[in-house]
């Protein structure tokens, strides 16, 4: 078979140029768009996806890990209980405010009051061994790489966390915050700086690590029913990840946002797309027509085009991915938090698929003119 | 230059195609111009037809009623047996695929395809596998004297060439009748001759009906008979002496 729509693709690339471009760069911004909101979101589950626990345990109805209220210490007891879990340890959350040693006013911060210990499952995918060794300290802190401008501190400089002197320790590298600055303490140092009364020093989550965590599921749903201890409810690391991020991206309306300027790059890509594939048929329709009159069915003269539209796809996205990994590189390190999971990606590709077969369909439409009998005149 | 033998061992005798009362009128906002009015004739098979006349005569819309390109106002087209206005236009364009081939003034030739890739692709949709496409398209092509030149694109060939590979590729698909919309307007006096000879040789060995229509006044020589038309109408019909260089020299 003659290949018609490639090498006329190859042909009279610079016809066609302009429609690859408008492809590649439709799929190559939903791409970043996608990767940088779940870059952003995903921000708001760095406690739990930087941490190794199986279950997390916290107050009924928490709907971001930064929303937990305290609960029960002795929901403890009812974990260790259950053959199933191998490892538990509470994480405190405290709503804190900051003042750095130089004059950068108070500022927001989470502290969060970790088991400092070498096995411990709080943050043991962020924080390096020597580094969570060093919280042991008293009134010892840990603030995040991106956040110590912010913060007016350096390593070795003490500042005042609701009213307690502390010093930082260490910095951490993608531990930031949504909507706030982490700083990560020690369970005790936590519970020192915590001055809510009513939290009588409670842990707000209890995180446990199990011996099989393909169990997680049968674990969570089985230590969930016991109304013995308080009111508290299991999910799993999966389950409250996920919960967090689409909190907050409901929440602010991202998630709105995205949708909505998909659309709009959707719309804008197709627009494009498709006016260049009609001029490229149009420049050929006396060809088309050509054949058509040989007795080529319009049915097989729409499939050329088609074909075509698909290349152009195949070819702009092709691009748009090596764009869009040097890109991504780029963006994470400079600290731009960005994640790409691999549905997000195919739903990207196929988006951009879509443009191109819309396109195609559209342009199939000025094949109509491609009236054998017009060119007897 | 090789040359096959002929599809039909004698040339086949009566009609190829009858049109009887054909009317045809086109309008433009409120003006109805009437192109052809109660037309009738018929075209015997195996012969070079030529339909010559001043430009806005029919004569182009009268090709495309014959060919089945257009729908006729009244009457009706007969082209080998088949009586075209009761086909619809799927039946129209396989009727076209397996018996009509078509050569245009403008070559439209894929600026993409090389002269061979030209000429093969409408083969494909005959349902052709690939080898055979491929040689029925060189054969044509080397009918045409084209074979030096095949792989060739569009651009590096000269008028005469294109309108070569567009008669091999109208040629290819070996089909029954074979129409020519001035074929040679757009080239110059040595290529025009080249075309002419083409044309005059198909009918001769392929038993090709060939239906062209031109006001070239040295198509008529080559003719085996020459229709004259006017305002719609046929003035007069011809059968000129047969030239003495003809190849075959076998004019009826």
């Amino acid at each position: 078979m003659v290949a018609l729509a490639r090498k006329t693709l190859v042909y009279e690339w610079r016809r066609f140029l302009p429609a690859i471009l408008a492809v590649g760069f439709a799929g190559l911004l939903q791409l970043l768009q996608a990767a940088l909101v779940l870059g952003i979101f995903s921000s708001a589950s760095v406690y739990i996806t930087g941490s190794s626990a199986d279950l997390w345990v916290g107050y009924p109805g928490t709907q971001s890990v930064s929303l937990g209220r305290p609960i029960d210490p002795d929901v403890e007891m009812r974990l260790r209980m259950d053959p199933a879990v191998a490892h538990v340890e509470p994480f405190y959350w405290v709503d804190a405010d900051w003042r750095g040693a130089h004059d950068t006013g108070g500022e927001s911060v989470y502290v969060t009051g970790i088991d400092t210990r070498a096995d411990g499952l709080m943050f043991s995918r962020t924080l390096p061994p020597a580094l969570r060794a060093r919280l042991a300290e008293p009134d010892a802190v840990i603030v995040d790489r991106a956040d110590v401008d912010k913060l007016g501190v350096k390593v070795g400089d003490t500042a005042v966390i609701n009213g307690r002197r502390v010093r930082v320790v260490g910095e951490s590298s993608g531990l930031r915050a949504l909507g706030g600055v982490n700083v990560v303490t020690s369970l005790d140092t936590a519970r020192q700086l915590d001055n809510d009364p009513t939290d009588l020093g409670r842990p707000t989550y209890l995180v446990a690590r199990l011996r099989d965590p393909a169990q997680a599921d049968a674990v969570a749903a089985r230590l969930r029913g016991d109304k013995g201890f308080g009111p508290y409810d299991v999910w799993t690391a999966r389950t409250f990840a996920r919960r967090s991020v689409l909190y907050w991206m409901l929440d602010t309306g991202a998630g709105a946002g995205v949708v909505f300027l998909a659309g709009i790059v959707f719309l804008v890509g197709a627009v494009i797309t498709s006016q260049t594939l009609m001029a490229a048929v149009a420049g050929s329709v006396r060809e088309y027509a050509t054949l058509n009159a040989l007795g080529v069915g319009v049915g097989n003269l729409r499939w050329v085009v088609l074909e075509q539209a698909f290349w152009v796809g195949a070819i702009g996205l092709l691009g748009a991915t090596l764009l869009g990994v040097l890109l991504l590189v780029a963006a994470r390190s400079q600290d731009v938090p960005v994640v790409l999971n691999i549905p997000i990606t195919l739903l990207c590709v196929a988006l951009a698929m879509a443009l191109a077969a819309v396109s195609g369909l559209v342009a199939m439409r000025s094949l109509r003119r491609a009236d054998p009998a017009s060119l007897l005149r | 230059m090789s040359r096959p033998a002929p599809v039909t061992a004698s040339r086949p005798s009566g009609h190829a195609l009858r049109a009887e009362g054909i009317a045809k009128a086109f309008v433009s906002g409120k003006v109805r111009t009437q192109v052809l009015d109660d037309l009738s004739l018929t075209i015997d098979a195996g012969e070079l037809t030529l339909i010559s006349g001043p430009s806005g005569c029919g004569k182009s819309t009268l090709l495309a009623i014959l060919s089945g390109l257009q729908k006729v106002d009244a009457g009706r087209v007969i082209a080998l047996g088949s009586e075209l206005g009761e086909l619809d236009s799927r039946a129209l364009e396989r009727f076209r695929l397996l018996h009509t081939g078509f050569v245009f003034q403008g070559f439209n030739l894929f600026p993409a395809l090389s002269g061979l890739e030209q000429v093969e692709l409408p083969l494909h949709y005959l349902g052709l596998s690939g080898r055979q496409a491929r040689e029925r398209a060189a054969q044509s092509l080397d009918e045409v004297g084209m074979t030096p030149r095949m792989h060739l694109r569009p651009s590096e060939l000269s008028g005469g060439e294109k309108q070569r590979v567009a008669i091999a590729r109208a040629l290819a698909k070996r089909p029954e009748l074979l129409f020519a919309d001035e074929p040679t307007s757009a080239l110059d006096a040595a290529n025009g001759q080249t075309i002419i000879d083409i044309l005059h040789r198909i009918a001769r060995t392929h038993g090709t009906t060939v239906l062209c229509v031109s006001h070239d006044p040295r198509l008529i020589r080559h003719a085996d008979r020459v229709l004259s038309m006017e305002d719609g109408r046929i003035l007069s019909d011809q059968r000129p002496a047969p030239p003495a260089a003809t190849p075959e020299g076998t004019a009826p």
